[in-house]
């Protein structure tokens, strides 16, 4: 089985330029690309990865991609995997921005890009929606949610600082209440 | 300067976000309220690019706000260090992957970091309703809104929408 740095970058930087719109895509195209044509994974490895690349700080696409690629061929598999899965967001972006710079300005364009802004105000509540359904789960995270919410809105307090302050309250939460059911979960979420 | 500046926030937020997707943007509203190297409005636009172009999200708003800031060089900082955190972090992990998957301070950290992730993304969402949607606007979302709980649809639907209700609404001078 071929497990080449070009063959590993290459199979990442197929998935990374079918990735459109972000969300939780990645996992179907992860499946198709790595478990059912490459073979290099089964499908509970891809659970295992998905759960894990959730756990770990940063963006999950780039975090399973990590995963995978050190499991494939180490470090250097690592590296051929992340470098595929970022590359053609970044020549999109530089692309489409440069464009911008030159049109930005026109009153069209202006139009568009209000209407627009109201449609990210709308991906932002669903995505929030969301994560709520996924990290609700009991008082306890009820409680979090809302000091986080308040700190953020009315204090303008910095997100790493409330990151960090929440996960010392998570851990010595459950130095009083230890856990019933494991909460890393795989793709059954 | 510029460029150290951009790789220890960009750096900070790889460290600290975590829910994929939208997470890192109540970090990247927080540098546009402090180091004002992009407004809110240009950051609402990258959003709007981001989902619907190749890539995950987290790492084309990245490329975006860091080539906003300083340029193709700002870019790629911007992008190298909204990841590095996550490679040594993959890295390490994959050597202890036993101890960290059944460590029961991991999972009380994920636990509550979950849910306070949520909370940083709503006080996003909620500032840039208050501060970016004018009468039109508000009644433009609650009309989106409306569509959504009747069905779900992709990113590009919404904003497809919204695109042309915008470029309509300009000529009727709606939009200021």
């Amino acid at each position: 089985m071929d497990k080449s740095f070009y063959t590993i970058f290459k199979t990442f930087l197929k998935v990374g330029t079918m990735l459109l719109g972000g969300g939780y895509v990645i996992l179907p195209l992860l499946q198709s690309e790595l478990v059912d044509k490459k073979g290099w994974i089964d499908s509970d490895g891809l659970c295992e990865y998905y759960a894990l690349g959730q756990s770990v700080p940063g963006i999950i696409a780039a975090n399973m991609s990590i995963f995978v690629g050190y499991k494939l061929r180490g470090q250097i598999g690592a590296l051929a995997a992340v470098l595929g899965i970022v590359t053609p967001a970044f020549l999109a972006i530089i692309l489409v921005a440069a464009m911008l710079e030159e049109i930005v300005h026109l009153n069209f364009i202006q139009n568009i890009f209000w209407g627009v802004g109201i449609g990210v105000i709308l991906l932002v509540f669903l995505a929030t929606k969301e994560m709520w359904n996924k990290s609700i789960v009991d008082k306890f995270t009820c409680i979090i949610f809302f000091s986080a919410f308040i700190l953020s809105a009315c204090f303008k307090v910095s997100p790493a600082l409330i990151i960090i302050l929440s996960i010392a309250a998570g851990i010595i939460y459950r130095k009083q209440i230890p856990e019933k059911n494991s909460i890393i979960k795989g793709c059954s979420e | 300067m510029i460029y150290f500046n951009l790789l220890i926030q960009f750096f900070h937020i790889g460290l600290f976000s975590f829910g994929g997707g939208y997470a890192t943007l109540p970090f990247l509203y927080h540098i546009a309220e402090n180091q004002k190297w992009y407004t809110i409005k240009q950051l609402t636009d990258m959003i709007a690019i981001s989902s619907i172009t190749p890539g995950p999200v987290g790492v084309n708003v990245a490329t975006f706000a860091g080539f906003t800031t300083a340029g193709i060089l700002g870019a790629l900082i911007a992008t190298t260090s909204v990841i590095l955190p996550s490679y040594v972090l993959v890295i390490i992990i994959s050597k202890f992957l036993e101890q960290f998957e059944t460590n029961k301070n991991v999972k009380a950290a994920i636990y509550a970091l979950k849910p306070a992730g949520c909370g940083l993304l709503a006080a996003v969402a909620v500032d840039m309703f208050m501060n970016n949607a004018n009468l039109f606007g508000m009644i433009l979302l609650v009309i989106l809104f409306f569509i959504s709980v009747k069905q779900k649809h992709d990113p590009l639907y919404y904003l497809s929408i919204s695109a042309i209700i915008g470029l309509l609404a300009g000529f009727f001078k709606l939009t200021t």
